[in-house]
């Protein structure tokens, strides 16, 4: 009772950040495209298998933090030059605003 | 660079030492340096695996594809029209290939001498098409140069690949390494960052076939049209967000025979069906 109480309040929380648009820039090819490599937690995205990135997880994300986050959108070959996340600020694949929206999606995952 | 293992330890040596004084074991070292790291991604595949590609990790994908090839429409008859088709002058394709064009295809692509160019199966045979004074094919067509690669590697068919460098050739092969290693476009991949750092992983729910064994089974037909290797590489590219190389380009053909190179003595397959919308490895 207790863990669906958690997790109803994380879908609570994590509700206003689960916009389309945030939505759009993770899944769709010409934007992220995240989801062609990721997972998302039930209930937050596409199913998928993809697992050439992590799976992406509330718990996982607010560990990292918002800068840490958005810090490896906008460029993960900075902390790992081995990553093969595209480089969506450096590149400019996505813009900051959308970058912000995306770190916010991915903070407030369940 | 860090060399950590003695493959690429190898490796380091024969790029160190240079093109002018590349020893003959300088190919076999790029081979190794690619093994090493796949069996270190993917450890315990077998050969037989690497020559089925992304199938190798999926047996329902496996199951579906083998189905779509049996229902696949007759690309290799189209090619097989095609190859016999009469120049004015009386001849046929099969009249510039070693015994009609059997058992040749795992020998592609080739290092021409004469020309000092990589030649790919799809350019040997518009070369038969222009010294017979016929017109040529696009090399990216595949209603006509694809059918007729269906074909004519339908009739190697089973056979090892056995791509050659001579010591002429690798710093072709080297090139061709070079690219397949290189981070490109507004995405930032190199192809190794799917096909080998990434090898037996699900991207866009497709696994990710490893760099060995890419050359073996093309072309692929997919929607009843045949996508050559290299059509396939394009794509690939554009997803990247870089620009394609051109067809038949030095690019794309160094590409080829370094992916042909490393897939010696696996077993070639053309034909391999595709499902609509599926991604071939």
């Amino acid at each position: 009772m207790r863990r669906l109480g958690v997790a109803l309040l994380s879908c609570t929380l994590a509700a206003p950040a689960f916009g389309q648009e945030a939505l759009d820039l993770f899944v769709k090819a010409e934007k992220g495209n995240c989801i062609a490599c990721h997972q998302l937690p039930e209930g937050a995205g596409p199913v998928t298998r993809n697992d050439v990135g992590p799976r992406l997880t509330g718990e996982r994300m607010r560990a990292l933090g918002k800068p840490s986050i958005r810090a490896a959108i906008d460029d993960a070959t900075r902390a790992n030059p081995d990553s093969v996340m595209p480089p969506y600020g450096r590149h400019r694949i996505l813009d900051a605003r959308e970058i912000d929206r995306l770190t916010e999606f991915l903070h407030a995952l369940p | 660079m860090p060399c950590p293992s003695p493959s690429r330890l190898l490796l380091c040596i024969a790029l160190l030492a240079g093109a002018t004084s590349a020893a003959a074991a300088a190919p076999d070292a790029v081979k190794a340096d690619v093994a090493s790291r796949l069996q270190a991604q993917v450890p315990g595949l077998s050969a037989a695996d690497y020559a089925l590609g992304a199938e190798a990790f999926d047996g329902e994908l496996r199951a579906t594809r083998e189905a779509a090839a049996a229902a696949a429409p007759g690309v290799v008859d189209a090619g097989k029209r095609l190859w016999n088709r009469k120049f004015a002058n009386g001849k046929t394709l099969g009249s510039c290939f070693p015994n009609g064009g059997r058992r040749v295809a795992a020998a592609y692509p080739q290092y021409d001498a004469r020309l000092k160019r990589v030649v790919t199966l799809e350019m040997a045979v518009n070369q038969c098409l222009k010294s017979n004074g016929e017109p040529i094919h696009e090399l990216a067509d595949g209603e006509t140069m694809g059918a007729i690669i269906a074909y004519l590697r339908s009739l190697s068919d089973g056979l090892k690949m056995n791509v050659r460098v001579p010591v002429a050739a690798e710093e072709k092969l080297d090139e061709g390494r070079r690219l397949y290693f290189t981070r490109m476009g507004q995405r930032n991949f190199a192809c190794a960052s799917c096909h080998v750092q990434s090898a037996g992983k699900r991207y866009a729910d497709q696994p990710l076939s490893p760099a060995i064994g890419q050359a073996t089974h093309w072309p692929v037909v997919r929607e009843g049209r045949a996508v050559t290797l290299q059509a396939r590489i394009r794509e690939c590219l554009e997803t990247m967000g870089a620009a394609p190389f051109p067809a038949g380009g030095d690019e794309l053909n160094h590409i080829e025979y370094f992916l042909a190179y490393i897939s010696n003595g696996l077993p070639l397959k053309a034909n391999v069906g595709r499902l609509r919308g599926s991604s071939p490895p």
